[in-house]
Parts: structure tokens; sequence; C-alpha cells
């Protein structure tokens, strides 16, 4: 696991991963789930993260997520702070069917 | 090859039904996460990454043409045309959907195949050479011992629950290709000074965070006390293995904190508690299972036929291919042939669906319709006429599968990193690829001779870099990834654990400390030395030297 752990301060999104489908979402500004990290919604204000974890919450009791966990931010990029979400944003860096759907 | 019996079908058929019905549930809300992880890990899927990810058993390693055909089905349908073989012999699906899982599992189970024991503190699935039943080299075929302690293991009741997974490998030869000496039992089939066939039995090795060469165990075990004794050694592990730690449950740690001897004695006491008639399987049943291992038809032959030789005088590409590629067989006239799954441009073990049908047609033509995987995550075609080489070498060639460095620096074995498994601390595939491309010139490969590189994308060491004569682990520190190197390991009979080098890399001062170490060996080497021997004999410092110059 990464070095860097999850502080818990300064701006957070929230993620998980859809039960359907497997695919790693976050929670974008209309608390809905986005597959598109440059739509989830990064914030510092407390009481928006307490909605989005509510949400959180009841999206996993109501099946649609697994594994819900909020990730830090950094400020000045908007990127996550841990490598590991770093690439979850990104997908792989390398897969095979990307090669066969260029071919 | 072996086919299901009765028991066996019915088994798979029962476990698919209750998954199908289990997902329904998961999906329905009428079962949580916490119920449903154990209930999908038990078949093999897992939660990746970026996805769901599937595990299919390959007992053995060993795979007929239809059941091929079906994971290329698999790979296309339902996931993203392609699959991994990993370096336990099976294959992984890195894209399913949950909804989709039971039919993927429907489709394995038409074909003799399933998904159970891939995951969880059980028994997993037996390892074995991939030469098996076509090597002059055996004692005797290893796959019905193999498919003995698969039956044996599946779902057995009381070794479902063990301190933690428990991995055996299985061969007949005493040139090691399944790596007998890093699995929690590792068993070789010999035969003692009277002539008879039994079993010698390692214990307590493993990779991982704490890489443990296996210690033997029984010298020689007679034929009907296998399972007696296979059950000795789990119950011993079950009641003494520790459940407090995981990182200290595997039963490597138990070996090595019990001491060899003691933990021999408690194994031979449990083992005298035993009735072995009670668990061994008679002769009969023995006989019944080894008659779906008997050797195919072989034609009376003789060795390198003109059609072959001709070939190699005029085709420099394929002499090259099967000098490298190929191994002898034992039958005269056949031969043993390796597919590299290592090009250039595929993360290593990576098959496309086409590729997986390609070869599924070639295994049919060329090879009885039976095929191989490797732990190095390569395939074999266990028996390929020597007259048909050259033309079974324009089919691979048409397939993209010709790659001629099978044992070469660019045959790298490599898991899926930081790209695909939740569990990375950093990417393993880019280096794998980096390195290719460093080293791409064949005849330089060539040069090089016999080296083995295995990159691991965490500690869990799945890359099985421990082993590696060059082993690449792949670490994170603030959010920066780094490659810790290690040399001087060795997979083989001669097992052996790499020594760390000293402090990481970045993945540009990897591969040019991989090459200055190349180079070094290329001026260094005396005759006949492969890379691994060189560094035996002059030591590590000089390598060091180069490496971190
Ligand atoms: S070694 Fe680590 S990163 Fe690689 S497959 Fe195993 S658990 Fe995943």
């Amino acid at each position: 696991m990464s070095t860097l752990k999850h502080k818990g301060k300064g701006p957070q999104s929230m993620t998980a991963n859809e039960l359907r489908d497997g695919f790693s979402v976050w929670l974008d500004e209309n608390l809905d789930w986005t597959r598109d990290f440059s739509k989830a919604l990064r914030t510092e204000d407390q009481d928006l993260i307490d909605r989005m974890h509510l949400r959180a919450e009841t999206d996993e009791k109501s099946n649609l997520v697994v594994g819900i966990y909020f990730i830090d931010i950094e400020p000045d990029t908007g990127l996550p702070a841990r490598y590991r979400e770093k690439f979850r944003v990104n997908g792989p860096s390398y897969d095979t069917a990307d090669l066969l759907e260029t071919n | 090859m072996y086919r299901y019996d009765e028991f066996d079908a019915q088994l798979v058929a029962e476990r698919t039904r209750q998954f199908r019905g289990q997902v329904e549930r998961r999906l329905a809300g009428r079962l949580s996460e916490a119920e449903f992880r154990p209930l999908r890990l038990m078949n093999g899927l897992y939660l990746q990454l970026h996805a769901y990810m599937l595990r299919v058993a390959v007992p053995y390693g060993t795979l007929n043409s239809e059941q091929f055909r079906m994971l290329a089905h698999l790979a296309e349908k339902y996931d993203r045309g392609y699959g991994h073989i990993t370096t336990r012999q099976n294959m992984q699906f890195n894209w399913p959907k949950l909804p989709d899982v039971p039919d993927m599992l429907d489709n394995l189970a038409s074909v003799q195949m399933h998904a159970i024991q891939t995951s969880g503190n059980c028994i997993r699935n037996v390892t074995c050479d991939p030469y098996a039943g076509a090597t002059a080299e055996e004692v005797e075929d290893p796959r019905p011992m193999a498919e003995l302690i698969r039956q044996w293991s599946t779902l057995h009741p009381e070794f479902s629950f063990l301190p933690r997974k428990f991995k055996i490998a299985v061969t007949a030869a005493e040139k090691d290709r399944a790596l007998i000496k890093a699995h929690d039992i590792g068993i070789q089939i010999i035969l003692n000074e009277d002539g008879d066939v039994g079993y010698k039995i390692y214990v307590g090795g493993g990779l991982g965070r704490t890489p443990i060469i296996g210690q033997v165990l029984r010298e020689f075990l007679s034929k009907g006390e296998l399972l007696a004794y296979l059950t000795a050694a789990l119950r011993v592990y079950n009641r003494y293995g520790r459940r407090d730690n995981k990182y200290k449950a595997r039963i490597k740690i138990l070996v090595q904190e019990t001491g060899i001897e003691s933990f021999r004695e408690q194994v031979e006491a449990e083992y005298a508690t035993i009735d072995v008639s009670d668990i061994s399987v008679s002769d009969a049943e023995r006989d019944r299972i080894s008659s779906y291992f008997a050797p195919p038809e072989f034609e009376a032959l003789a060795n390198e036929p003109k059609a072959l030789t001709d070939a190699l005088d005029a085709n420099r590409a394929f002499s090259l291919w099967a000098k490298n590629n190929v191994a002898a067989h034992k039958a005269p006239g056949y031969a043993i042939v390796n597919i590299s799954l290592k090009p250039k441009d595929l993360a290593p073990g990576d098959i496309t669906a086409t590729q997986m049908r390609a070869v599924s047609d070639m295994a049919d033509k060329f090879s009885f319709g039976e095929l191989r995987s490797t732990h190095q995550q390569n395939l074999v075609l266990p028996h390929v006429k020597q007259a048909d080489l050259p033309v079974l070498f324009e089919e691979l060639e048409a397939a993209g599968l010709a790659a001629d460095n099978i044992n070469l620096i660019t045959d790298i074995i490599c898991c899926p990193g930081m790209d695909f498994c939740a569990l990375a601390t950093a990417r393993s595939i880019p280096i794998s690829q980096a390195i290719a491309e460093r080293f791409a010139d064949p005849e330089r490969q060539r040069t090089i001779g016999e080296m083995q590189i295995k990159i691991s994308g965490c500690i869990n060491a799945c890359g099985h870099h421990h082993v590696g004569h060059i082993g690449i682990l792949g670490l994170e520190k603030a959010g920066v990834e780094f490659y810790q190197v290690k040399l001087g390991g060795d997979a083989s009979e001669h097992a052996e654990i790499g020594k760390v080098t000293g402090p990481g890399f970045s993945q540009e001062e990897l591969i040019d400390g991989i090459e200055n170490m190349v180079d070094l060996y290329l001026k260094q080497r005396e005759a006949g030395e492969r890379f691994l021997d060189t560094y035996r004999r002059i030591g590590i410092a000089p390598f060091k030297e180069v490496l971190y110059a």
C-alpha cells in the first residue's frame, strides 16, 4: 500500500466502485456518481463532506456502490494525493485492450 | 486429459447455480457486501483497482483446445478481448461485470472448468511441470498425482479455512520447471534405491514478504501414503499455524519458528494416528485417473526428419526460433514447443482472444488438441511432430506468437502491478516493456543467453522477483515509484533467494543499471557461463558498482 496515508485534511473527494460493473466512481457536485474524476466534487466544506458521506453510505446500502472512502486531494493540482488514487483516476497506463482497439 | 466424473460435474454445476443465486441476491440487495465478498472470492472473483477480476483455475496448467477456445469466447464476450496467464498457470480476466459472472462460470463448467479455490485460505490450484507427459526427464507423468490432489483438496471440509492460503507444486523431473521449493508443499516424484516410484516432499517454501526456500520434509514417501501424509502435514499446520497475524500465517513461518526437525516430528506423530487406508485411494482408482493421462498415440518416427533439417537450413528465422523455443520430447520425431507470450508490445502473459483461437487450432492440428500454461506466463504445445515444426512456425508468425525469446532477457515474468492490482505499490508492466525495448535486438539477446528477470509490483511477490537472476520489486515513497533490485535468485532445482543490492531506482536509472550489469557480465563471463554463473563466481560487489555508477 501507499506510504502516503489518508489524512482526512484539506480537500476531499468521495470514491467507491460500482456494484454491477465494478468501475471506479467519484461523487460529483450533484452527489451523483461519475466515472470521470474530472467531474468529481473536491471540497473542504465540512457540511458538504458530511453530505457526501451520508450520500455514499445510503448508496452503499442501496447496493449502487461498494467500498466507499474519502480520498485526500492535493489543493494545488486537484488530483488525489495518494499515488494509488492517482492511478485509479487514470485507469491502467497499459492495457492490452487499448492495443486491440487501435488495431 | 482428465474428464470430470459425475461427481465433479455435479459439484461444479451446483456451485455455479449457488453463485448465480448469490449474485442475484447481492444485486437485489438481499446480501450485503460483507456477506457477499467471501462468497465471490470463493468463486475467484476479486474487486481490483479499476474493476472486477475473475481468476479461472487451470489445474496443473493443462488445457485442451476446446477449453482454450472457451477462454477466448469469455475474453471476447464478457471482457475486453484478452486474458492474462498468471504465475500460477491460471487465467485472469481484468474487466468482467458482476451480472455476467454466473454466465461466465456456466460457460466454463460446460468445458469442465471453474474458478473455485483460486482465492481464500484453502488449498489452491496445484501447479505442475508444463512439460509433464512429454519430457524424457521425468520419472512418470506427474499429472495423475496432481489430479488426485485436486480431487482430494477440492472443497475439503477440514482444509477450507486454513490459517492462510496453501499452494502445492509438483514435478517428476530433476530439472525443476515448477518452482517446487518456493511452495508451501513441493512434491517431486522420484525413484528410490529399489527402483520404486514415490515422492520427495518439500515444505515451507514461499516468496512474498518473507521469502524462504522449502526444506525436505520426507525423503521418500511411497505412493499409497501421499494423501494421508499430506493430511498429517496440513493438520499440523491447521492446528499450529498462526492465525493472529496474517503476515506470519503461512506454513513457512510455522516451519521456520518450529524448526524443520520438530515440525517433521509433529507431522510424523500426526501421521501415526491416521489410518492410511482410510484416506488413500485404491490402485484401481489411481489407475483410472492415470488412464486419462495416457500418452497420445505417437507414431513411430525418427528424429530430425528431412522436412525439419531442410527448413533449418533454408529459413534463418525458423532456425533461431527452433533453437530457442523447442525442447526435446520423449518420443522420437516429436518436440515440445514453447510459445512465448512476451512479444515486445504486449504485457507479459497477455494473449488476445484471436490468438487463443489460433493456438487452439494449432493444438488440434499439431499437438493432439493439448496445450499447457506455464508459471513463466508462456504456453506450451507438448507433442508436436518435428516434421510439422516449420508449418507450425508459420502459423505462429501469422498469429504474432513467434517471439524466439524463451529464457532470454526479454522473457520476463511480470505481475499486473499497479496497472490492475489493488494491492500494488508500483507499476511493473512498464518496467518489463522498457527492458524489452532496451534489449530489443534479438542478436544481443542471444549473445546474453539465459537470463531470468522477474518483476513484482509489491512485496507479495507474485512476479517471483526473489528468484529472478535479476529481481525487481516496485515500491513507492511519497508518491513516487521506485524499484529495488535483487541479484542472484534462482528458480530452478538449485533454488535460491536473491540478495538486495541496496537503495532503489527510478525507472530510467533502473534500465540503465540493468544494461550496465549485463555489459559487465559480457565482459567478465567465462566460456559457457550464464549471467547467474558469472554473478556466483565474481560476487555481488562488481555488479553493485556498475549498478550504482
Ligand atoms: S505482487 Fe503485488 S502487485 Fe503484483 S499481482 Fe501480486 S499482489 Fe498484485
